[in-house]
Order: structure tokens, then C-alpha cells, then sequence
């Protein structure tokens, strides 16, 4: 069992060290808190590590361990990056923190001593937020942007109703929006075509969905439902459409993407409110 | 394609800034700014996908090369030179048309083949007769070929004339290549590049104060004791004996990136930032601009010295230098923009060659605290607060402020308050090149000087240099390795003051 003031002293001592070398300098541009049920684990250090380079942050880890024991315990650890030419270096920060029994439900408590004053606060939330919930709630409080991958939803077309519920209190994101930029560029281009064609698409829940509800919603028109498959795939009037794909970019940077996004994203919102429908 | 309003599908969507079709023509490719800068630009433009699809190079130049051999060469500089990691599919996307043409600039032949080059690849590549020509040769042939592309220009698409400095070497030379060039090109078809301006230092310079609130009240002469703008070199000329001769400190660096760097400080907000914007802004700042006496202008030479433990040779023995030369290759001076803003308040500027260190920074010095009650109490003196622009080599911004040292009693000590670009945001910075090379294909001149600009900077210049002819200081008058001729720190001891850095 730790304490927050604990973990404060520690961060102190890591900057400073006290064996007479320079104290790290703490740069940062936000503090970037995670959601991060055990079984995404592994995924969430495998993202970060290639993350805290292009965004200087205070990073806590929440693992939610609904099953031990009422509690916390923390690591925290100081990431440091030499500056070139200098002897000095610059550091981030990351605690993470495990969240046991009841402190699981009261998160904001917790963190929000933690956070950097007058930084926003982005949440990544691993797996399919409880709608609803109290963790959730309170999180959703606390920061500026909530950001998700709904191909890690199980049911994303139920998702997105629930989903719809926090626009009004926070920013949402979600990377598979992101993954299917390149499929909205290309039809994009097919304006104005596109505007009559007998429009099919087909694909992953998450990506199919939402490429449908864009379409929809943009277009003002219904189109036939989504049938579900691996591949994305579009046709108009039966004909296929190729988008040119980006080089394809790694979970940190996708995610990087995400936290360079302060605003809300109203065709995102209007494209989950159609896929909701 | 069919405009945003119309196009629903458009709205939301970041679209990447793409040029339109075009094929770039370099004049003076077999030179070192094609191989150091040019080339690795374009390759890390290609390899972040922000060339248009349709894209072909043309390289042109004396040296005897096939385009095989050209490709080859330049291949081994953005593998030397590039910031990005080599990949043979990039490189082959930028090169896919790539062409050489050897001639010299003034032969007829070699511009109808340089035609037909173009019309071929227009043919197959699709750039659409848009066109960029980069001129990276001399000055002397410059009308030569601003005469041959005028007079050959393609009926077709766009034309965009990139030129290199020096825009001449005074007000007459200027206002003459400017009428040659007026001929066949338009203002809004030619971009003069400093390449000062490309650098994200300077632009975050017009980010730090017209982004933040903070600073903007207190930039002006009630506040700001004075501005100090150093341009240092610790390299020497570096085998341009040829090129420095002619041009000094004062051509070389103050008429272009140190003005540019003054007007960028001292301007009035531009309403936006479009290019006509922008420059409108600096070139009041250029007009306004005091014309400094001889007393207030100080010039050097460097002789023998040391610099970073290596002893070097002084100016006048460098290979291809007049041993008698009076070439200066160091500049300071006291300068006054007379407005409303800045009367009264002296820009101290400096630059040089063979100085201890290579440091470009800008330092906004501001007034002392009215009534300190520190003063007698603090460890150093209690120092004015310093805004410290770093545009090379450590790039960001520094505050110093006075702050408690811990502990009994109240002393003072003088700390910075450090922003480091390198330390926050820690990704690539894109060269000067790759954002000016851009810029300009897609007929953005922001980030370019214009015909007005460039005249002002050379009146200014012309009236500082009218004296030199008269008198011949004691050349050389400092050792390379130290910051420039006594003279220099007179004229700010005069004024109570002194360089910073000493």
C-alpha cells in the first residue's frame, strides 16, 4: 500500500538524485493517463515505450485489479533522454499505479493530485470503457480527451450509441477513426460521383461502421447496412475503391496522432451518432 | 476536384498541403548546395510523401555527367547528408525522373534541350508544364538565364524562379537583376530565399510573440532596454575566397539573414499570416531602420588564432585572399528603428567569422526592476531579465529571472528558465530547405524575401559601406578565436552596457 504523497517524494528523489549530478529537467506537454485492465498490460508498455519521446508527459498507468485487495501500490519510474551537447538530460515520468478492490471505483481521487497543473489531460482507455460506470465517470470529469480504439470493442455498433452520451462532456478520440483516413481521402476524391452512387461497404465492425456512418451522415442519405468482414472493402456502383494507403504506422503512433488533438471532432461525433443508429 | 463547400465529404478531413504537379529544375546541380541541402530536402520531403505524385527533377549544370552518374552522386549525398534513414523506395520515387543536362548557361543548345527535356517529361511524367527553376549558381550568371528561361517559359501551368543569394552586392546591382527578372517574371513567380527564414527557430520567433499574450505588451521601448542580435561563426571561409572577397561580413550575413532577423523582431503584428501579410510588416521595420554613423558601425578582420583548440590561419592567408585584402569579416553595429515601438531603443548587432563558437541567438534585454530591494543582498548583482532567442545551434527559448537561493537569509542568483525545441518536442526538425523548397511549389512566399525588402536592406547597407571607402582600419584587428575587435565592445561600453557571452 502506497500514498500519493510517497509517490511524489519518490519522482522528487528520481529528478534529483543527490549524489552531486545535475538534476534532470522534467519537460512536458501533458499528463497522459492510461486505463489499462491487465490483459492489455503487455500492449499498453509495448505503446508507451515509443511514445514518451514524441510526448514529454507525466504518464499513469491505472491497472484496475477489481479482485485484490482494497489498496494501491505504485512503480514509478523516470524515463531520461540526454540532450545533445550538454551534459544535462531531460526526463518523463511515469507511475503506474495498481488500483485494488474498492479504489478501483474512485480513480479521480487517486489522480488528480497527480496531474500537472494547467496541462491537459488525455485518458487512453484500454478495451471498451463500462459506459456508465463510476471509474469512468469520474474520469471523463477529470480530462480534456478520452481516447479509444473501438476495434478493441467487442460490439462497437452498441458501443457508439453509449458512446454518444459523453460528447457533450468530453473530447472523445478513437484510432480506428484514424485507421480509415485513408479510405475517406479516397472517397472523398470521387466527389461528386459519390453523392448518387449505390454506395456497399463491408469490413471490421469498428472500421466498417464508422466508414458507413461517415458516409451516411455526410451524404444525408441511408445506405444499405454494413456486412461484416476482415477486409475493408467500398463499392460504388459495384466497382471497387482503392485508396492509396499511408505507410502504415505503429500502435505508438497512432496513438501519438491522437494526443496532438485538442478539440472535439464534430464529423467523427456525426459519424458515431450515424453508425449508433 | 470540387472546393470544400461543395465537397461533404471534404470537411474534417487534414488534408496535407500537396503541390500540384511540377518538375524542378536546378541550375548549378553539380554544386555543394545541391549536394548538401537540396538533394537531402527533396529526399526527405519524398520520403514523408509531401512531393506531388507527378514529379520529375531536372539537374543542370557544366560538369560532364550522365543522368545515371548524376543520380549516383547525389544518391551518396542524402546517404551522407539526409536526416532520414535511407530507403531505396523513396529515393527511387523521388529519382523515378530523374534527368542531368551538361551545359553551359549561356549556350543556346543546352536551353532548347533543357526544353525538350521538360516537354518530354511533361509527356510522361504529367507535370503539367508546371515548372520550378532553382537558381543555386553565381550572381554573374544569373541574367543569362533568367533571360533564357523567360524567353523559353512553357505556354502552359505555373513557373516559380527560386533564387539564391546575394540578390547583388548594393542598391544598384539589386534594383538591376530585379528589372531583369521583371521582364519575363511576376513578383507573386519569385521566390528570393534566405534560408533563415525556413528554420523553425526563427518562425517560432513569430510564434513566441504574437501566440502568447504575455510577451507582446511589454515588446517596446518602455520596457526593453535593448535587443542583441549575434550571428557567430567559428568556421573560417572555408574555401570561398572567391565568393567572401567580394561580399565581407557585412554581404554575406547582415544585408540578408541578420536584417531578416532584426524585421522579424522588431515588427508590428501582421493581420494573418499570408505572405504579402507578413512582409508588409517587415518592411516597415527596414524603412524605419536609422542609418548608423561611422562611429556606430564597427568592422574586422581576423588574424591567427585558436578555435576549439586548433590553431588557425588568419584571413589574409587563407588560399585565394588578397594577403593585403581589406575584406571585413566581422560586423557590429548600434542600430535604431525609428518608431512609435522602438525609438530610441538601440539594436546592438553582431556577426562573424572565427569566433569562439558557432551561436546564433537573439537576447532581449528588458529594463531593471524599478526599486530592488535586493540589490545589496544578491549573490551576482542583480541582473535585467533576458529573453534569449536560440536559433542555432541549441534551439529554443531561455528566461533569466532572479530567484531565491535556498536557505537563511535572501540572495539572489540569476537562473534560466530553459524551453528546449530539442527537449520537448523531440521529433526531427525539418531543415530549412525541405519547408522552402515546399513553400514555394506551392506559391507560398511567406517564408521568402520580396523585391522591397531586399532594396531596403541594400540602402542600408550601401549607406554603412560609403565610409569604408575612405578609411583603412588595421586589418587584422582581431584573433580568430575570440569575439571580435576591441572596437566592438566599446561600442557598447559607451552606452553603459556589453556584448553578452563574455
Amino acid at each position: 500500500m502506497t500514498t500519493v504523497g510517497e509517490i511524489e517524494r519518490e519522482l522528487a528523489s528520481l529528478r534529483s538524485p543527490g549524489d552531486g549530478t545535475e538534476p534532470a529537467m522534467r519537460t512536458s506537454v501533458m499528463t497522459h493517463l492510461a486505463w489499462v485492465p491487465d490483459e492489455w498490460l503487455p500492449a499498453a508498455h509495448e505503446v508507451l515505450s515509443g511514445l514518451a519521446e514524441r510526448h514529454p508527459s507525466r504518464t499513469i498507468v491505472l491497472v484496475p485489479q477489481p479482485d485484490a485487495e482494497d489498496g494501491m501500490e505504485a512503480e514509478v519510474a523516470q524515463q531520461d533522454f540526454p540532450l545533445a551537447g550538454s551534459e544535462r538530460s531531460i526526463c518523463t515520468e511515469t507511475i503506474e499505479l495498481r488500483l485494488g478492490g474498492d479504489f478501483v471505483s474512485r480513480p479521480a481521487s487517486i489522480v488528480a493530485p497527480l496531474l500537472i497543473a494547467d496541462l491537459p489531460v488525455f485518458c487512453r482507455w484500454r478495451g471498451e470503457p463500462p459506459w456508465g460506470a463510476g471509474e469512468l465517470e469520474q474520469l471523463v470529469d477529470l480530462v480534456d480527451r478520452l481516447v479509444v480504439d473501438s476495434r478493441e470493442w467487442r460490439e462497437p455498433a452498441a458501443g457508439y450509441a453509449r458512446a454518444t452520451e459523453v460528447f457533450d462532456r468530453v473530447a472523445l478520440s478513437d484510432i480506428a477513426w484514424s485507421v480509415i483516413q485513408d479510405w475517406r481521402l479516397a472517397l472523398a476524391k470521387l466527389w461528386p460521383a459519390i453523392g448518387e452512387a449505390e454506395i456497399a461497404v463491408r469490413g471490421p465492425a469498428a472500421e466498417a461502421s464508422l466508414l458507413h456512418g461517415w458516409l451516411s451522415a455526410r451524404l444525408r442519405r441511408d445506405l444499405p447496412p454494413v456486412e461484416y468482414a476482415d477486409e475493408l472493402d467500398v463499392r460504388l456502383d459495384g466497382e471497387a475503391v482503392s485508396p492509396q494507403r499511408s505507410e502504415p504506422r505503429s500502435p505508438a503512433e497512432l496513438l501519438s496522432e491522437e494526443l496532438d488533438k485538442f478539440s472535439h471532432d464534430r464529423i467523427y461525433e456525426e459519424a458515431v451518432r450515424a453508425a449508433a443508429r | 476536384m470540387a472546393t470544400l463547400q461543395e465537397n461533404p465529404l471534404l470537411e474534417g478531413l487534414q488534408l496535407r498541403r500537396t503541390p500540384d504537379p511540377c518538375a524542378l529544375v536546378i541550375f548549378g546541380a553539380s554544386g555543394d548546395l545541391t549536394k548538401k541541402k537540396l538533394f537531402p530536402a527533396l529526399y526527405s520531403l519524398a520520403f514523408r510523401r509531401l512531393l506531388p505524385d507527378k514529379f520529375a527533377i531536372v539537374g543542370v549544370a557544366r560538369t560532364t555527367e550522365s543522368d545515371e552518374e548524376f543520380k549516383a552522386r547525389m544518391k551518396e549525398a542524402v546517404q551522407q547528408h539526409g536526416r532520414d534513414e535511407f530507403r531505396e523506395e523513396a529515393w527511387d520515387a523521388l529519382t523515378d525522373g530523374l534527368r542531368y543536362i551538361a551545359t553551359d548557361f549561356a549556350d543556346e543548345r543546352g536551353e532548347d534541350e533543357l526544353a525538350q527535356t521538360l516537354a518530354e517529361l511533361d509527356e510522361e511524367r504529367g507535370t503539367g508544364g508546371n515548372r520550378v527553376y532553382y537558381l543555386a549558381i553565381p550572381p554573374s550568371v544569373f541574367p543569362t538565364v533568367v533571360d533564357a528561361l523567360g524567353r523559353r517559359r512553357s505556354a502552359e501551368g505555373w513557373t516559380r524562379l527560386i533564387i539564391e543569394k546575394p540578390f547583388g552586392h548594393d542598391l544598384e546591382s539589386a534594383r538591376a537583376l530585379n528589372a531583369e527578372i521583371q521582364k519575363h517574371f511576376t513578383e507573386e513567380e519569385v521566390f528570393r530565399i534566405d534560408h533563415y527564414l525556413g528554420k523553425e527557430t526563427v518562425q517560432n520567433m513569430l510564434a513566441l510573440r504574437f501566440a502568447n499574450g504575455i510577451f507582446e505588451p511589454i515588446w517596446n521601448r518602455q520596457f526593453v532596454d535593448h535587443v542583441q542580435i549575434t550571428v557567430a561563426e567559428s568556421i573560417g571561409i572555408e574555401g570561398r575566397a572567391g565568393y567572401y572577397e567580394q561580399s565581407g561580413a557585412i554581404r554575406d550575413i547582415f544585408q540578408n539573414h541578420l536584417l531578416q532577423l532584426l524585421a522579424i523582431t522588431a515588427m508590428e503584428p501582421p493581420i494573418d499570416f499570408t505572405a504579402d501579410s507578413v512582409r508588409n510588416e517587415k518592411v516597415k521595420v527596414l524603412r524605419a531602420l536609422h542609418t548608423p554613423g561611422p562611429k556606430s558601425v564597427v568592422r574586422g578582420q581576423y588574424g591567427r588564432g585558436f578555435v576549439e583548440g586548433e590553431e588557425v590561419l588568419g584571413y589574409r592567408e587563407e588560399e585565394g585572399v588578397d594577403p593585403r585584402s581589406m575584406t571585413e569579416t566581422y560586423v557590429a553595429a548600434k542600430l535604431y528603428v525609428d518608431n512609435w515601438r522602438w525609438a530610441d531603443t538601440p539594436f546592438y548587432v553582431r556577426m562573424g567569422k572565427r569566433l569562439p563558437r558557432r551561436e546564433t541567438v537573439v537576447a532581449i534585454e528588458f529594463k531593471r526592476a524599478p526599486h530592488p530591494p535586493f540589490e545589496e543582498i544578491s549573490a551576482d548583482g542583480l541582473r535585467p531579465n533576458v529573453l534569449l532567442v536560440h536559433i542555432q545551434p541549441d534551439e529554443g527559448v531561455s528566461l533569466e529571472i532572479g530567484a531565491k537561493v535556498p536557505g537563511q537569509g535572501m540572495t539572489i542568483r540569476t537562473v534560466h528558465m530553459d524551453f528546449l525545441y530539442g527537449g520537448t518536442f523531440r521529433t526531427g526538425m525539418p531543415e530549412a530547405y525541405e519547408r522552402l523548397i515546399l513553400d514555394a511549389m506551392l506559391g507560398d512566399a511567406t517564408l521568402f524575401t520580396r523585391t522591397d525588402e531586399v532594396e531596403e536592406q541594400w540602402k542600408l547597407v550601401d549607406a554603412m559601406v560609403a565610409p569604408w571607402k575612405r578609411d583603412r582600419p588595421s586589418f587584422p584587428n582581431y584573433a580568430a578565436g575570440t569575439w571580435g575587435p576591441p572596437s566592438a565592445d566599446d561600442l557598447l561600453r559607451r552606452d553603459g552596457r556589453s556584448w553578452r557571452h563574455h
